[in-house]
């Protein structure tokens, strides 16, 4: 997709930017003010997760995985524990997959709340983002509340949960979510009637569902085009098997309907959270899991906030993964701002970059500790060591 | 069959309609069709006619590429013999709750396999990933440069191939 052009002019974007929060490299050819091509370096932020599980138990592989992501970390958890499970034959009890599909829905929440901030900053309307981010800690401070965690829930373990909701929390969900969605309801009237923020995102980035299909975008990228695909209702896991979903499609494909679409998904998660807590199936959260899985091969999907995240998991019988295999969301979605990018002007750049909300750790799938300004590398042993004392405290 | 009685159930997808028709688009260029889940298909296929399957697939609109996995199988002794080393590629094509996986299996000397660049664009990243991590040779790739490992990875090296254990200036991979 490159446009005639003369003499080139490369614009390079990153791997540091003051702009973009997280690391990543994109070369744009401009004519002018006008993109012509756009090319991306990523790796930056690679950890090497894959090969590291081959040398953990499945239980630490579990952890391990959890942390690719900060944002949506319970989805990489849960695709992963659901696909354990699979080759385990472990019947999960309904109600730890439902709080699975809840604390995954208040994830969601968590993470488009995030995205709407980030893609307002980028739009300049940073009123927006303050609002969007001050709202966010409700969802939380629930999700602390729910699992001790705001980050890295941990809420799975191997053949259930390890969190129960109990009727405090349920009122106290029941409480964080009307607030947020009468604050989604003046989200969701700012970002469809404010003229500045239309300038910014009507007719922005269009990606019509020929190109949203054939470029294999997923999540509300693709369903921004109209294209119905979401691992909750064609795939059914965990909880919603119990819980149905209702698709949320946009029209248009522009950065307008992918604004349109998240917020959708949130009033959608508002009414999954609500009949989830009212109606938790009662009884265990959890059943024994083995330590050996036995041999075989499994592939594992979810609906995560960015799209359908892939894992292909191969036990060889043993104490550890013999081969897993993540393909995340973000990774199906760059393609879409390369090919939509020439032909807008390159301050439309930011805002169809964070359109995609990209996740760069997704991608990348990066060991090292940045503590204090100091880069501290630890050990797997020593990390553990110190979790034991410091819970024996 | 749990999981594909509780699918009928909910009255949303025909899992065997979808299975079917995978199959009868295959079958021209496929090996052996094995079912190993109640959502998935393995199809055994030879690197000649995977240009063939997956146009077939894609044509049709049957479904999307969802991820190519790499699996490494390194040399070793069975029964006194000296087995090869080989690659297996994964092609995952999701259709609603349906998995299809065209399997190729490459051995260590002669590890190519033809780009689907051409019918999937955006197989570009994952054949790159496939390139760099296992040393499959993707014959017609568009781009062949480095996605993920940095820009002074040494030349040769693999990293997800069983073999690695680390790179010789550092320590050897922790096994815990």
């Amino acid at each position: 997709m490159t446009l005639p052009q003369k003499d080139k002019f490369i614009v390079p974007i990153g791997p540091q930017h003051p702009a973009l929060k997280e690391p990543g490299h994109f070369e744009f050819s401009v004519d002018g003010e006008t993109v012509t091509s756009a090319s991306a370096r990523l790796g930056y932020v690679h950890r090497g997760i894959e090969k590291g599980v081959e040398g953990r138990n499945w239980t630490q592989s579990m952890y391990t995985l959890e942390r690719i992501c900060g944002i949506c970390s319970h989805s990489h958890a849960t695709a992963f524990v659901l696909g354990v499970e699979q080759l385990a034959r472990l019947e999960v009890p309904p109600r730890a997959q439902v709080i699975r599909s809840l604390v995954g829905e208040l994830e969601r929440i968590h993470s488009h709340l995030l995205w709407l901030g980030v893609a307002a900053h980028e739009g300049g309307f940073d009123t927006l983002f303050m609002y969007s981010w001050r709202d966010r800690e409700t969802v939380m401070d629930l999700l602390e509340g729910l699992c001790g965690n705001r980050v890295n829930y941990s809420a799975n373990i191997i053949g259930g949960v390890k969190i129960d909701v109990d009727s405090e929390q349920e009122k106290a969900i029941m409480k964080g979510i009307a607030f947020l969605e009468e604050r989604t309801k003046y989200y969701m009237k700012v970002i469809t009637t404010d003229e500045t923020f239309l300038g910014r995102t009507r007719n922005v980035g269009i990606m019509t569902y020929e190109q949203a299909y054939s470029l294999g975008s997923v999540g509300p990228t693709a369903r921004a085009s109209g294209v119905a695909q979401d691992v909750r209702i064609d795939s059914p896991y965990a909880g919603y098997k119990y819980f149905p979903v209702n698709m949320i499609l946009g029209s248009g494909g522009d950065l307008q309907a992918r604004f349109v679409v998240r917020i959708n998904d949130l009033f959608e998660s508002y009414r999954l959270i609500r009949e989830m807590v009212s109606n938790l199936p009662s009884g265990d959260i959890a059943v024994r899991a083995p330590r050996r899985i036995p041999a075989g091969e499994t592939i594992s999907r979810y609906e995560a906030p960015r799209g359908e995240l892939f894992y292909f998991i191969k036990s060889n019988g043993g104490e550890t993964p013999e081969r897993v295999k993540v393909r995340t969301p973000s990774i199906c979605n760059w393609s879409s701002v390369l090919v939509v990018a020439p032909g807008h002007k390159l301050a439309d750049i930011p805002m169809l970059l964070s359109g995609i909300d990209p996740c760069f750790s997704c991608n990348d799938r990066m060991i090292t500790i940045q503590k204090e300004g100091k880069t501290q590398t630890v050990s797997w042993n020593s990390i553990r060591e110190y979790g034991i004392a410091y819970y024996r405290k | 069959m749990d999981a594909q009685e509780s699918l009928n159930e909910t009255g949303v997808l025909d899992t065997n309609d979808i299975f079917q028709a995978a199959e009868s688009l295959l079958l021209p260029t496929a090996g052996l069709f094995t079912y190993v889940e109640a959502n998935r298909l393995d199809v055994q296929i030879h690197k000649e006619k995977l240009l063939a399957a997956v146009k077939a697939i894609i044509e049709a609109k049957w479904g999307h590429l969802s991820a190519i996995t790499g699996l490494d199988y390194p040399p070793h002794q069975e029964d006194g013999k000296s087995i090869e080393g080989m690659i297996e590629a994964l092609y995952h094509f999701c259709n609603k709750a349906v998995i299809v996986t065209l399997r190729i299996r490459i051995p260590y000397n002669d590890p190519t396999i033809p780009s689907i660049c051409s019918i999937v664009p955006v197989a570009t990243l994952y054949e790159r990933e496939l390139m760099e991590m296992f040393g499959v040779e993707i014959s017609g790739t568009p781009d062949p440069s480095r996605l993920l490992l940095p820009d002074d990875w040494p030349d040769g090296v693999y990293p997800l191939r069983k073999s690695f254990t680390g790179l010789p200036a550092n320590k050897p991979m922790e096994q815990t």
